[in-house]
């Protein structure tokens, strides 16, 4: 059944015209890219130097697809260290991140204030700045060429973030929910886990999807700079094997990033499930 | 067991004294109202006795054990919170089961004393539900069956009827009520509707500014107010004030003169009191048409027929408070037209400067003598 349209969403049709005109405007902007990536992925080489040139594939193929794996063979490697990569930083990221933010959306101590806004500072410099001393750092420790180099800038750098936003997603569950489970004897992380973890779940989840998203696209700068052996190799740093000497393979490499994403896409839309709203209806009056 | 003292209670918010030196006794299973204004301190009070706030100085003592240091669960409270404050995750067997679960009690114990506690609050047909898929007044019942079911020593609730609507809120009066004296536990209840804390109440608590400002059975407190802001705040509509002076004590009572008119208020008078400016207090319900001991005349400004009760205000000269009158349903009485009304002596409240009252001789079958002795301290 249609719900009833409010006053508030009733336009005339010129304004439904000017709306979907800039939807169109928008999204044609965001996604050309993505579908031109697509067609020059189903195109034979040749095509795509020819001229005048044409975005419609001619007996366009999935050739590419195919061939991309025999060009690069570490290739299937690149995408599970991408994964691995992503996945571990999100799980230390969330381990660490569920009881800071509820320490600092329930607790009042000293300092909690500053503590959050040197965490936004952090957040100002972008990774790039600190790579020269984040190199020598991991010099000196010996940790450069493994999983971890990667990882741990990868976690520091995303916390802070995620702590911001979960901390305001707790601030929004009531206070008596605490109160009562202290009242009925619960410990605060007895509470933390069967209260308050469960009502999260949807501030949660957002914070694991953007931690996801967030390392699977800042792992390039570290591993690039942090890494040189192949087998430790993330996606993105893969994606140049298909740059020969010669030649760049454009095909295989567009079919390869949409390979690489595809696992990313599966967890987000897994995920997603977990979005949902109205979580908190019957906890208390609104 | 369940006995609680509060011995010179303070609480303070910085220097600001929300609470000042309480002392307070609730003996085992009685029912105790603490009422008041917003903003008295009766839900910090109530707070303190939970363990939910810091108690600045003095003794909160449970059954002879000072508690100010232990946490809710070790004081053998259990608390209803205004707001319901209900897991919205859990079904409501889980809600009730909570506390249980801390216990780690086992499985079939704990299953039986949750079924219990629904079957006294109705809840069968709704174990298996979540918080959310319910009325207000069965949310509040899954808050007050988290509490039956730890069997705590005190009751605590924190206005636990006032987001229900006005229907409601009647049958849950009644259901507290029932509960109270089915379990035969001590109840310490905050509210600030005077209709609950009359009807509920083995004892009312009046609480003004940080202090208690008298203690007693509902209808002491209606009959015998200890002073003018208690006389106020019992009773709707509030009772009338008018200045008079005193002219002489005797063994009749205080002879006080109104505007011209003399008459002997039977109150408990002392002599000091002659010459000095007093108030005269006389409630809304005590006020009839024609003449009685005291006799005036209104105009009625604003009159609002209830049915039962016709409620008619009016202003007196020299005054800016609306002097308010409560009449049979049928008074003949219209708007801007002069009414004769009288006041019976007996009726009437005195207070002197302070604003403290002069003990009433009333009537004993006025109150119930029962009440009267559980309300002496």
């Amino acid at each position: 059944m249609r719900a009833p349209s409010l006053l508030i969403n009733r336009y005339t049709w010129y304004e439904l015209i000017g709306i979907y005109a800039g939807i169109l405007v928008f999204l044609t902007f965001v996604l050309a890219p993505f579908v031109e990536g697509f067609l020059v992925s189903l195109k034979p080489l040749s095509q795509l130097f020819s001229s005048p040139y044409r975005f419609i594939p001619v007996n366009g193929s999935f050739e590419a697809y195919r061939t991309m794996w025999v060009s690069v063979p570490g290739f299937a490697r690149y995408i599970f260290n991408s994964f691995f990569i992503s996945t571990i930083v999100t799980a230390v990221v969330l381990i660490l991140v569920v009881p800071a933010a509820y320490a600092f959306a329930r607790f009042e101590f000293k300092g909690s204030s500053q503590l959050l806004g040197a965490f936004l500072a952090v957040n100002m410099f972008s990774g790039a700045v600190l790579l020269i001393p984040l190199f020598r750092l991991m010099r000196s420790f010996g940790l450069l060429n493994t999983y971890f180099a990667i990882i741990v800038p990868g976690v520091a750098f995303l916390i802070p973030s995620a702590i911001w936003l979960l901390r305001t997603y707790m601030m929004r569950i009531p206070k008596e929910l605490d109160e009562a489970a202290f009242v009925d004897g619960a410990s605060h992380f007895y509470t933390l886990r069967r209260v308050i973890l469960p009502i999260a779940m949807p501030g949660i989840t957002v914070v694991a999807i953007t931690t996801f998203i967030g390392s699977y696209a800042q792992q390039f700068i570290f591993a690039l700079t942090f890494n040189s052996k192949t087998e430790y190799a993330p996606l993105p740093v893969g994606l140049f094997a298909y740059f020969g000497r010669q030649e760049v393979i454009w095909n295989e490499l567009m079919a390869a990033s949409f390979v690489g994403i595809a696992p990313a896409m599966i967890v987000i839309f897994f995920l997603q499930r977990y979005l949902v709203s109205g979580l908190t209806a019957g906890a208390v009056k609104q | 067991m369940g006995q609680l003292n509060l011995n010179k209670v303070q609480k303070f918010y910085g220097t600001f004294e929300v609470l000042k030196g309480i002392e307070l006794e609730v003996r085992e299973g009685e029912f105790v109202v603490f009422v008041g204004p917003s903003g008295c301190g009766k839900s910090t009070l109530l707070r303190m006795i939970a363990g939910l706030d810091e108690t600045s100085s003095g003794d909160i003592m449970i059954d002879g054990k000072r508690v100010n240091d232990l946490p809710p669960v070790k004081r053998g409270i259990a608390m209803v919170f205004q707001s319901y404050a209900l897991y919205p995750h859990m079904s409501v067997f889980e809600n009730i089961a909570f506390p249980l679960r801390v216990e780690k009690m086992p499985e079939e114990k704990l299953k039986a004393k949750v079924e219990n506690a629904a079957r006294i609050l109705h809840l069968d047909q709704r174990l298996q539900q979540k918080p959310g898929l319910l009325s207000g007044g069965q949310r509040q019942r899954v808050a007050i069956g988290r509490a039956i079911v730890r069997e705590p020593k005190i009751f605590l609730f924190d206005e636990p009827l006032s987001n229900l609507d006005a229907a409601l809120r009647a049958d849950m009066r009644i259901e507290l009520a029932k509960l109270h004296k089915q379990l035969k536990a001590t109840m310490i209840y905050v509210t600030h509707d005077q209709v609950e804390a009359m009807t509920m109440a083995d004892r009312i608590v009046v609480l003004n500014a940080g202090e208690i400002s008298q203690t007693g059975a509902p209808l002491e407190l209606y009959h015998k107010p200890a002073n003018m802001f208690v006389a106020g705040f019992i009773g709707n509509p509030r009772m009338n004030m008018l200045p008079v002076v005193c002219k002489a004590v005797g063994d009749a009572g205080v002879a006080v003169e109104y505007k011209g008119q003399a008459v002997t208020i039977p109150v408990a008078g002392r002599s000091d009191l002659v010459g000095q400016p007093l108030t005269l207090g006389i409630r809304p319900e005590h006020i009839q048409i024609g003449s009685a001991d005291l006799s005036m005349t209104v105009v009625p400004s604003v009159i609002e027929r209830l049915g039962a009760q016709t409620v008619a205000y009016a202003s007196l000269d020299g005054e800016s408070e609306n002097f308010c009158a409560m009449l049979p349903g049928s008074a003949a009485i219209r708007t801007d037209e002069t009414v004769p009304i009288g006041i019976g002596a007996a009726d009437c409240h005195l207070f002197d400067t302070a604003g403290l009252a002069l003990e009433r001789r009333v009537e004993l079958t006025d109150v119930d003598m029962g009440l009267l002795k559980a309300g002496a301290v």
